[in-house]
């Protein structure tokens, strides 16, 4: 076998190698331990190691546009198919952005420990990565746990910090536990498939034995803690308000993609009808994640947890899209995460800019943004407008074309449920409108943003304008790799 | 046809001058006027055109205009008017051109005002004259949206406060405040889109449509149980636009609470596309169902006659009277299409453009007394028409026509209404109707005695207060005028209307 940039585990490689990178750049040139002044003239070693992260995350990102389609490895267990290119583009352009975002934080720990931080956040890229290749249960939940691990490490990351140890104790309690479930169901599912390759599951859902039924019902159950679906979403608010912003903006987004993709790959691909005895339990479960998500979003005064329940509904909504199982629904519901990524990303920057200035991520500190910032709070606006699934820009295809995957597969009451609590959202995301646009300021001064923080901005500006106003190719593209599971 | 893209640039023209606006206008607040302007009057032009040049013999769907945007989904960029959307987008052009006029004062970021106003003229435009559901639909979140900011931004709380359980409520959560208006009006109508999206979503998917086109939908043949159910989607959907009781209390507040051109334009024409959209997709589409839900739809609409006057006569705001009498007249426009007669559906669409005119009409009024005299409280106010005789003499026609004097618009409206009721399957209709009729009479007499003819206010503010000037004649006069021209004349209307209905009630059974 010859070598090929397009091969599988290339991407995978690589990131390996980029984690050794930063790693070592930590190690090698350490900086004065204790008090690295944060406005120190030269730039601190920190910023040299973001960068190096960045630079590596988009060189492997161009990487996968090499990857050739449909090979694999180790007898199946390793695929490179559409669905996991597109999975794996996703977890490292959304990864970027987030360095791109968190380069300019000034928090003493940042500098000083900027390549712990970046290992941990590649490490767990790398875990995703192998995770939207896995065709094998056993690889599947190593892939899963290196996904995590380094998330739980990366939401304590401010160790000193009042909140953040809790949030993080309770994140990992709710991941392992999670983490048990699954691996518990996967038992149940090799006993009844006789093999951990997933090419035994549609056989054995087709053969509709009870305790197959029961061992998918936990791997769904363990999956739901992942995505933070109802009843599973507790761990989520805690989380995203106690750790840094631009992580968070990639916590919502790229971990649930994977855990989308664990679905997609043991509840869909190949099964055909067998999936769909899988209709109610999964519409159920979108029904009430879209419920809680809304209802629990409109008290919060937190702009950080009000986004976390929203991020929720939005869960739910890709579960809509997903419970239609059918390759439309799919294909609608990458459409959803790719819009999701943008639109939620992009809102967390802005709230990273804003806290940055007025360290506080209360509501009530937009107050009269528009007047400050205009741009800013137009930024804000369109992707809360994005969010709430508000036309020309990409929200409202998504959530338009979830409803019509769901649509076709006749599921109109969780349709009807959907649209209008797309109503209760657009209250609590127009309450922010209406403290930036309506409520005036006390002080007149603009909001200062760090040119890498507006950087990253302005990428999730033009992907949600873009696919708001010319969503075609990016139909096309997850239709596609939606019909190629099918 | 011509070359001419017409309906585009009628629908378009209010949006480029919005953007001239937004960014070669910036601080210089009387340029921003003049390009409002300027964009409202090819807008008018052109609407005006359509007017005159559609082939009335012909009749159907002329000027079309299309520009596939997604073949695979049969989504295209679909424009063509028929008698009722001409005549839609002449009430449009009229409102929009005098409510340039009437909010020549705003002082505060005039430059967004106008910009917001001018995108919301494009949707509602843009509903009028697209043929295709989809971009219909477009058009409509256009014109739903811009309405949270203008009233938040520009709108005005109420002036009358609330007591006993409601001075409570408002304390707890700022009912009667326009921050309050604006959240609650966007979000009803939002509620209603929902409704509205899944409705057409359900027409595409189960009635196994390859366009959106409304011509492909109109040839279809829609399983009886569908249509039932679409039908009640886009009843409540449209309806809440349109203000059916009991989903209407958006507009008493929105209304009370918006800057002036913003009623003028919300309760004038933005309603009617609520209605609009009933007659268009609800009647159009779904005949069978039409005829199934006619006794739901038309004694909504009593309810609305009635509890609209009621509750017009009980208001101290002189604002929300106007929006009160909005809910009651909408009624009567519900009312004339649940007939399913020739003369129901012609009164229906002739109120929709009568009471468009004649809400504008007063809802500039209350906004120029409200500028001379800082009130809006009625029983504060007293003999005004000797210091403003101009203001008293136009709201005084504009409470004529809404009472249905004969010579005015109003009349022809309420009376091809009351025929069509008539001729229905439903009589008793009339009973309400009429009742409406009398208690409007009530409360515009009251009012107009109060403030502009009664004794003279003794309140100090009230003693030095000038007439209309300069511009405010112009929305004023255009207004009036109108409405006493369609008065006179109503075959101005109902000839265009004609050519429309006739067609659309062929389709349905038994007619």
């Amino acid at each position: 076998m010859t070598f090929s940039p397009g091969m599988p585990l290339v991407v995978e490689v690589a990131l390996f190698a980029l984690a050794v990178i930063v790693l070592l750049a930590g190690i090698i040139r350490p900086t004065p331990r204790g008090y690295a002044d944060a406005d120190a003239p030269s730039a601190p070693a920190g910023t040299t190691v973001g960068w190096v992260t960045l630079v590596g995350l988009l060189a492997i990102f161009g990487l996968t546009f090499l990857a050739t389609e449909g090979e694999s490895l180790l007898r199946g267990a390793f695929v490179q198919d559409g669905l996991a290119i597109f999975a794996k583009r996703l977890f490292l352009g959304s990864a970027a952005l987030s360095v791109l975002g968190s380069l300019t934080i000034r928090h003493d720990a940042f500098t000083r420990r900027a390549s712990e931080y970046h290992f941990a956040l590649v490490v767990s890229v790398l875990g995703m990565s192998v995770l939207a290749s896995a065709r094998e249960l056993i690889l599947l939940f190593v892939a899963f746990e290196l996904m995590s691990i380094p998330l739980f490490l990366l939401t304590g990351f401010l160790k000193r910090d009042a909140v953040a140890p809790e949030a993080a104790m309770k994140f990992f309690l709710v991941g392992t536990a999670s983490s048990a479930v699954i691996v518990y169901g996967m038992s149940f599912v090799y006993g009844v498939a006789g093999s951990t390759s997933m090419d035994a599951i549609p056989a054995a859902m087709a053969g509709g034995h009870p305790l197959m039924m029961l061992g998918m019902a936990l791997l769904l159950a363990g999956l739901g803690f992942k995505i933070a679906a109802f009843p599973f979403h507790m761990w989520a608010p805690d989380t995203y308000e106690a750790a840094n912003t631009p992580f968070v903006a990639w916590l919502s987004v790229a971990p649930k993609a994977a855990g989308f993709v664990a679905i997609i790959r043991l509840f869909l691909e190949g099964v055909g009808d067998a999936a769909l005895v899988w209709i109610p339990a999964i519409s159920v479960l979108a029904g009430m994640t879209i419920v809680t998500g809304n209802f629990m979003a409109i008290p919060q005064q937190n702009i950080k947890r009000m986004l976390a329940y929203s991020g929720v509904a939005h869960i739910g909504y890709m579960l809509v899209g997903l419970a239609a199982l059918s390759s439309s629904g799919v294909g609608m519901m990458l459409f959803y995460l790719v819009a999701y990524v943008f639109g939620n990303m992009g809102a967390f920057l802005v709230v990273e800019a804003v806290a940055q200035s007025e360290q506080s991520n209360d509501i009530d500190a937009y107050r009269g943004l528009h007047h400050r910032s205009p741009l800013l709070a137009l930024a804000m606006l369109i992707f809360l407008l994005s969010l709430g699934g508000i036309p020309f820009v990409a929200g409202f295809w998504a959530k338009l074309y979830v409803f019509w995957a769901a649509i076709e597969r006749g599921l109109y009451g969780l349709v009807f449920l959907g649209a209008v609590l797309t109503v209760v959202a657009l209250y609590y995301y127009l309450q922010v409108a209406r403290q930036m646009y309506i409520e005036k300021s006390q002080h007149p001064n603009p909001v200062p943003i760090p040119t890498p923080l507006a950087a990253a901005i302005v990428a999730c500006l033009i992907g949600v304008v873009g696919m708001g106003v010319y969503p075609g190719p990016w139909v096309a593209m997850a239709m596609r790799i939606a019909d190629t599971l099918f | 046809m011509t070359g001419l893209p017409i309906l585009s640039i009628m629908t378009w023209a209010p949006f480029v001058a919005a953007l001239v606006i937004m960014f070669a206008a910036r601080h210089r607040p009387l340029l921003v006027r003049w390009v409002s302007l300027a964009g409202a009057t090819v807008s008018l032009i052109a609407s005006l055109w359509i007017y005159w040049a559609y082939d009335y013999d012909l009749a159907g769907f002329q000027f079309h205009e299309e520009i596939v945007l997604v073949p695979s989904l049969g989504i295209s960029y679909l424009l063509a008017v028929d008698g009722i959307s001409v005549l839609m987008s002449v009430l449009t052009s009229i409102i929009i051109f005098a409510g340039v006029f009437a909010s020549w004062t705003v002082k505060e970021r005039s430059q967004e005002f106008y910009a917001l106003l001018l995108i919301l003229t494009t949707g509602v435009y843009g509903v009028f004259v697209s043929l295709d559901l989809f971009v219909f639909f477009l058009f409509y979140e256009i014109a739903v949206l811009p309405m949270y900011l203008l009233i938040g931004i520009w709108g005005s709380s109420g002036e009358v406060l609330p007591q006993g359980i409601f001075g409570w409520a408002m304390g707890r959560t700022g009912v009667g405040t326009k921050e309050y208006a604006a959240m609650k009006l966007t979000l009803y109508l939002l509620f209603g889109s929902a409704f509205i999206l899944v409705g057409i979503l359900a027409l595409y998917v189960a009635g196994g449509s390859q366009s959106f086109s409304f011509l492909t939908f109109e040839a279809m043949q829609i399983a009886p149980a569908l249509q039932t159910w679409v039908f009640l989607a886009f009843y409540v959907g449209f309806g809440i636009l349109a203000g059916i009781w009991p989903l209407h209390t958006w507009s008493p507040d929105g209304h009370a609470s918006a800057p002036t051109a913003v009623s003028m334009l919300h309760a004038g024409v933005l309603m009617k596309l609520g209605a609009y959209g009933v007659v268009r997709l609800g009647i159009g589409l779904l005949p069978d169902a039409a005829v199934e839900w006619a006794w739901l739809v038309g004694t909504i609409a009593c309810i609305n006659i009635v509890y609209g006057a009621l509750s017009a006569m009980a208001q101290k705001d002189l604002k929300y009277v106007i929006a009160y009498s909005s809910v009651s007249h909408m009624g009567v426009v519900m009312l004339g299409a649940a007939t399913l007669t020739v003369n129901g559906l012609n009164g229906s669409v002739f109120q929709m453009f009568a009471h468009g005119i004649m809400t504008g009409l007063f809802f500039a009024l209350v906004g120029l007394v409200y500028e001379k005299a800082h009130s809006r409280e009625i029983f504060k106010m007293g003999g005004f028409a000797t210091m403003m005789p101009g203001i008293a003499i136009a709201f005084t026609i504009g409470g004529l026509s809404s009472l249905g004097l004969p010579a005015t618009a109003g009349f022809v409206a309420e009376f091809l209404t009351f025929l069509g009721t008539w001729s229905s399957d439903y009589r008793w209709w009339l009973f309400p109707a009429v009742i409406g009729a009398f208690l409007t009479a009530i409360y515009v007499m009251r009012v107009t005695k109060q403030i502009f003819w009664g004794p003279k206010s003794n309140d100090p503010r009230f003693q030095l207060l000038p007439d209309a000037q300069g511009t405010e004649w112009a929305a004023l006069g255009i207004l009036v005028f109108v409405l006493i021209l369609f008065g006179l004349v109503p075959g101005l209307a109902i000839g265009p209307i004609d050519t429309a209905t006739g067609p659309l009630l062929l389709r349905l059974t038994g007619q």
